[in-house]
């Protein structure tokens, strides 16, 4: 059985193509923030499927949840309500550290403000999502530099972030959210402090990647970018609006 | 990834200057106290020359008398010494000696302060003096009174100026000594030897001190092996009953016990008299008080390295993204903390050499002699780590709990 997207994102049933696998499937997915007087709907009846290899932009206004979905998603935050799948894997019941192992060989997350450690150089700020997979130093130092190949920053390995220009400090996040070789990278408007033109070079970046076969869910307000995605999901006070 | 820690804690400690500043400063100055305390403690306690064998040393030093009306407790006489300790088995020597008195001596008009101490002949050979000239008095001089006197270098220094000591008299007490021999200076602290004279215990100028119970003595039974000590104390118990009291309308019963010197000393801080102490609760609440003592600047580390957290939000959302477990990161916070303290430490083990230097110098207790060896060392490196542990522990501990998504959105921008 196949799936294919109507308009509004939802997966309807094509029964003549093979099935691609689901990379991300969120079913009835709620988030409520409460506090002792206010309670805030983040998320409301999200039903959610992420094809394998899939690029899909999520847009919205600010506030609307893109950030929270994303969130969710990427398995920081845990839903109030619903399901949500990885790779097939309902995680719901995960622990918090079975959540964590997941998170570092499943996901990568590239930020606006990309998160870079100020202490650490680029090869050592690459590596961190490795130094929770107990690989050896040398390892670990090899597939940091090819992670910089790929987003051309190679040269640049004893930098530290204050010494790169926002472009390049995002080449880093990047590859540091590519370094564990993760199925699923998740951008959260990756292009969002950067001039248009470094913003198309991220996207590029971003492209290849996922012709190369990562599936990538990227948030942004750049309608201009998120046309040059497969499919755009759009959000309003936490609902699916298309 | 421990390697990774200390590369990170290193990196950390070198950008936050004033963070550092300030914690090596509290570390290092509580842990200079404390070894300081602890060279102190350990030079007691340890043996060290002449008290080379301390560890298997028995030291009779309290006793007390009881009567319906009357108590007597303080040190023993000779008499008691004489006829009721000698020949316990697994005692392989026993030396009597009195305690040190001030005494002084007129040299060319000139007062030299001096401390006098009377003893046996096997004195000589529990203790392991340094000889720097002639020798020691041995059973002859003793058994026949002879005045001749054993000095240290210091007293010889002050006596006789340039001269050579050996076969030179002087006086004190009124009675005229003989120099036969001269030993290193012995720190106070070595409480069996100190003295700056030494003279057979026979020169005492009267002879009411062989018979009496209780006096001005003391003694050293030195042990084949501490494993005997229990064996050794129980003989001596078992002989108590038997004493001859010499006042018996006063005093009844005698009571005391061999103490080593870690139970002379918890004895004499509990003001226990009379059985041996419980030098377990002793250690308890030198270990309590370090712990009390740690608490102070521990508590302020705790209170710069929660304001920390606040620093480094983005970081350990970064982390939690990226698979760090709340383990992992108690773990990193950890051995950050760890690092500082035994950098700190590092600088509290020079700034100690340089105090016990200045201590020993000072001349406040007499021939100090305070060093570091290996084991203050490692007390020191124990103590490092266990502030590091305690002031670390609880903000590590917050710091890993951070929600990740709060902490990315709290995080540096």
């Amino acid at each position: 059985m196949s799936t294919m997207t109507d308009t509004v994102g939802a997966a309807v049933v094509d029964p003549r193509r093979p099935a691609a696998p689901i990379a991300i499937r969120l079913t009835g997915v709620e988030k409520i923030h409460r506090t002792d007087r206010i309670e805030t709907v983040a998320l409301n009846q999200i039903h959610l499927e992420v094809k394998d290899r899939e690029f899909l932009s999520v847009m919205g206004p600010s506030g609307s949840g893109k950030s929270t979905l994303l969130n969710v998603i990427g398995l920081l935050d845990r839903p109030t309500k619903g399901t949500v799948e990885i790779g097939g894997q309902s995680v719901g019941t995960l622990s918090d550290h079975a959540l964590a192992s997941k998170r570092n060989r499943d996901i990568g997350f590239v930020f606006q403000t990309f998160h870079l450690i100020q202490d650490l150089n680029v090869l050592d700020n690459v590596e961190i999502p490795l130094l929770y997979r107990a690989l050896p130093a040398g390892k670990r130092r090899g597939m940091a530099q090819e992670a910089l190949e790929r987003v051309g920053l190679s040269a640049r390995t004893e930098h530290f972030p204050s010494q790169l220009s926002g472009g390049q400090r995002q080449r880093v996040a990047i590859a540091r959210a590519i370094v564990g070789r993760p199925s699923i990278l998740l951008a959260d408007e990756p292009t969002g402090n950067l001039d248009s033109q470094m913003g198309d070079e991220i996207i590029a970046i971003l492209e290849e990647l996922n012709r190369a076969g990562t599936t990538v869910v990227m948030v942004t307000h750049d309608q201009r970018l998120a046309s040059r995605t497969a499919r755009i999901v759009r959000l309003f006070d936490g609902r699916q609006v298309e | 990834m421990l390697t990774n820690y200390v590369k990170l804690a290193w990196k950390v400690l070198l950008r936050r200057k004033f963070f550092t500043f300030v914690s090596l400063f509290g570390t290092s100055v509580t842990l200079l106290v404390l070894m300081i305390a602890s060279a102190m403690l350990d030079h007691s306690l340890a043996p060290h020359a002449p008290e080379v064998r301390l560890d298997r040393t028995l030291l009779v030093t309290y006793m007390s008398m009881r009567g319906d009306e009357n108590d007597w407790s303080g040190n023993p006489g000779y008499g008691f010494l004489d006829r009721y300790c000698r020949g316990i088995p697994h005692v392989e020597q026993m030396s009597v000696f009195t305690g040190v008195h001030a005494t002084s001596s007129f040299v060319h008009g000139g007062k030299v302060e001096l401390q006098l101490r009377r003893t046996d002949a096997p004195y000589w050979t529990v203790l392991d003096f340094a000889f720097v000239a002639g020798q020691a008095y041995g059973e002859r001089e003793v058994a026949d009174g002879a005045r001749v006197a054993v000095i240290s270098e210091s007293a010889a220094r002050n006596l006789f100026g340039g001269r050579a000591p050996v076969g030179q008299t002087f006086e004190t007490q009124g009675q005229s000594f003989t120099v036969i021999g001269v030993v290193r200076n012995v720190p106070r602290d070595r409480d069996c030897a100190y003295a700056d004279v030494w003279a057979p215990m026979t020169t005492l100028p009267t002879e009411v001190w062989r018979t009496a119970l209780m006096g001005d003595f003391n003694a050293m039974l030195l042990a084949d092996s501490p494993r005997h000590f229990r064996e050794i104390r129980a003989e001596f118990a078992a002989r108590l009953p038997h004493v001859v009291m010499t006042e018996p309308d006063r005093y009844k019963t005698i009571s005391g016990m061999p103490r080593t010197r870690l139970e002379d000393i918890a004895a004499e801080a509990a003001g226990t008299t009379n059985d041996v102490p419980r030098t377990g609760l002793f250690i308890g609440v030198l270990v309590l008080l370090t712990l009390l003592f740690m608490l102070l600047p521990a508590m302020n580390l705790v209170n710069l390295n929660i304001s920390r957290i606040f620093e480094r939000m983005s970081e350990i959302g970064v982390r939690k993204a990226f698979g760090a477990s709340t383990g992992h990161l108690v773990g990193q916070f950890i051995v950050e903390n760890i690092v500082l303290s035994v950098l700190g430490g590092a600088i509290g083990l020079l700034l100690s050499l340089w105090g016990l230097q200045l201590i020993n110098g000072s001349g406040m207790i007499p021939n100090a002699d305070f060093r570091m060896n290996l084991r203050i060392f490692l007390y020191g490196l124990g103590l490092a780590v266990f502030f590091g542990v305690l002031s670390g522990a609880y903000p590590a501990w917050r710091m890993a709990r951070l929600d990740p998504v709060e902490a990315l959105r709290g995080g540096p921008r």
